[in-house]
């Protein structure tokens, strides 16, 4: 649920039960300040009948009341005299029709007879009035919420603009392709502090960012001349004298290892510099004949491993960069061989531009932690960044790489045109 | 051939040396922008080994100053850059070749040895080897006058020895230099195996003597016994 929404269902409930129980209050309220109002003009009238009788000592005639009606009543002598009001009807004579009324029913000691005395008075304006009022409250009110549903409706949706533009622009950032987070111009102070804060986010992730993959880089790069002294220094011993089995052995593992690390290292630069945008020979690339070249390059090694090799190719150009077609190719060729069961096989297809590499596998399906740098399965020899690499370079040109494993089978197909 | 090794890293500014001094070779060294400057302007070199990153200047700029003085020496650029636009600028500039550290000295040797021969005889040469004569021009190969027939593995192998010669190359530095630095398979390089067999199999069975010698499970050596 929306934030405006929720807000506006607490402030129309609220504003409903307040209002009904203002309408009640006042309703109360004005017809008991009437009552009141009337109740004292009828103990007006009571006093007048009063000093009338102690004046002339006799009643005044009925007839001669302009508002209100009076009606005498005998009572004897020994009855106990009560004063009290009452609602009753009041029969207009002008308008021939009973209204409500108010009676205020007193006793009179008229000389030595006692008179029960009915003064009634009309209640009709009083009603009226409070009606009317009634009314003008209901409509007053009717008004207030219908106004308060517009100005959520309308207004509220272009007051919230400001945070909708920057929660738009927070969601589409995205830190490999550096995209900023623009100010935009609002008044509201909230909005304003919630951009700045976005903004100035924004640019330290990104210089966090940077600073991290320009380590990556320089380190890479300062640890080759180590590398090219150490692999020099090997080299050289090789032709100090003749070695022995044993020593040959141990050097064999030392260039092993340094060749490792050297690719390693390699393999960290690429992935920095895919990652940077680096890598512009932008060509058209024709998949099909690289294919097939790497085919030719890798035949010595799938005769060593005695890899029965099928390819199916259609010709399928592609605009990327020729270095990083052939390191995705190596990638998937070198995991293809890596990977295969003694006397296995390897399947290549490239058909309606998709690239579909398959061949046995030794164990399970690969996971998508697989294509996580450094993540390898125990049985894996290599870094673990082949993979992230294929990742990255498909990601760079919006190739879609999708994995499967029917039938034992590891299946890398490669979308180029999606 | 006269060499001028322009490095910073000492260290391997010796291996290089080491590796290249043998009879026949003369060997400079210059270990900052300004001692390669300086030599460049004094003598003429068959080729300069130009590592990049200089702690004086930009390496580039003794390739810019070569042309300026219309010299032609061969230039190698090793740079630890392994970048396209670094090797695009530097091959611009008129370098011949370019190679990234780490490498192998016998893949420096090969290199070096390739470009002095372009540059001394205008691609059309003969290296010969005792009985082995190797035209390059046409790419023949020959044990005492008579033609064999090589594959181009075997071809580009017998070349690569031949620049490496008396020198213990190791299979990785072969299998680089056969398949490309970007093919990364196995740790093991049994796969160039199969290559050195039948290049020795068809020298023995031409008459020629059998120089290949492996060397401990490490790699081989080319040389007389």
């Amino acid at each position: 649920m929306k934030l405006a929404d929720r807000y506006n269902r607490v402030n129309i409930i609220t504003a409903i039960i307040i209002l009904l129980i203002t309408g009640v209050i006042y309703y109360v309220v004005i017809h008991f300040i009437f009552t009141e109002k009337l109740d004292r003009d009828l103990a007006v009238e009571e006093n007048e009948i009063k000093q009338y009788v102690s004046t002339y000592r006799k009643l005044p005639l009925p007839a001669s009341f302009l508002d209100q009606q009076v009606q005498y009543k005998q009572l004897d002598k020994n009855a106990n005299g009560s004063r009290f009001f009452r609602n009753t009807t009041f029969f207009n004579a002008k308008e021939n029709e009973a209204e409500p009324g108010r009676s205020l029913v007193t006793t009179i000691l008229q000389g030595d007879k006692l008179y029960e005395v009915t003064i009634t008075k009309s209640r009709l304006e009083a009603d009226d009035l409070v009606r009317i009022i009634l009314l003008i409250t209901l409509g007053v009110t009717c008004l207030l919420l219908a106004s308060l549903i517009l100005i959520n409706r309308f207004f509220l949706n272009r007051l919230w603009q400001p945070f909708y533009f920057i929660l738009q622009q927070m969601k589409a950032f995205n830190l490999i392709k550096m995209s900023e987070i623009e100010l935009n111009a609002t008044k509201v102070d909230e909005f304003q502090e919630l951009n700045i804060a976005a903004v100035q986010m924004a640019s330290s992730v990104r210089q966090d960012y940077k600073e991290l993959r320009s380590f990556t880089d320089n380190a890479s790069h300062e640890m080759m001349t180590p590398l090219a002294v150490i692999n020099s220094k090997l080299d050289s011993l090789l032709q100090a004298g003749p070695i022995s089995e044993q020593q040959g052995l141990l050097l064999n593992d030392i260039y092993i290892a340094i060749n490792r690390l050297t690719k390693l290292n390699q393999s960290l630069l690429l992935l920095t510099k895919i990652e940077n945008k680096l890598i512009s020979d932008l060509q058209r690339v024709d998949i099909s004949e690289l294919v097939d070249e790497k085919c030719r390059q890798f035949q010595e090694i799938f005769n060593e491993s005695n890899l029965k090799v099928n390819v199916d190719l259609q010709s399928c150009e592609v605009e990327m960069s020729r270095y990083l077609a052939e390191i995705l190719l190596n990638n998937l060729l070198a995991n293809a061989i890596k990977y295969n069961r003694t006397n296995g096989f390897i399947t290549i297809n490239l058909r309606a531009g998709n690239l579909e590499i398959i061949n046995p596998g030794k164990e399970f399906a690969l996971t998508e932690q697989h294509f996580d740098r450094f993540f390898k399965s125990a049985a894996s020899e290599g870094m673990g960044l082949g993979l992230a690499i294929i990742k990255q370079i498909c990601g760079l040109y919006n190739f879609s790489v999708s994995y499967s494993f029917p039938e034992g089978n590891h299946c890398f197909t490669i979308a180029f045109k999606n | 051939m006269k060499i001028l090794i322009v490095e910073d890293e000492l260290p391997l500014l010796e291996s290089i040396l080491s590796y290249f001094s043998e009879v026949g070779n003369i060997c400079e060294t210059a270990s900052t922008y300004s001692s390669a400057y300086e030599k460049i302007n004094l003598y003429d070199y068959d080729c300069i080994l130009l590592d990049l990153g200089l702690p004086d200047g930009e390496g580039l700029n003794v390739l810019k100053e070569l042309k300026k003085l219309k010299k032609n020496d061969g230039v190698l650029i090793i740079s630890a850059r392994h970048s396209l636009d670094d090797k695009l600028a530097g091959l611009d500039l008129g370098a011949d070749d370019y190679l990234v550290k780490p490498f192998h000295l016998s893949e420096l040797k090969a290199r070096v040895s390739a470009i002095v021969r372009r540059k001394k005889f205008d691609g059309s040469n003969v290296i010969t080897f005792n009985e082995i004569t190797v035209d390059l021009a046409n790419m023949e190969t020959s044990v005492n006058g008579n033609l064999l027939t090589l594959t181009k593995k075997e071809y580009d192998l017998l070349i690569y020895f031949l620049s490496n010669k008396g020198k213990v190359v190791t299979k990785s530095a072969i299998a680089e230099h056969l398949w490309g630095d970007d093919i990364d398979i196995s740790d093991d390089f049994d796969f160039i195996y199969t290559h050195i067999k039948n290049l020795r199999k068809k020298f023995i069975e031409a008459g020629a003597n059998d120089y290949l010698q492996s060397v401990y499970g490490i790699g081989y050596k080319f040389a007389t016994v």
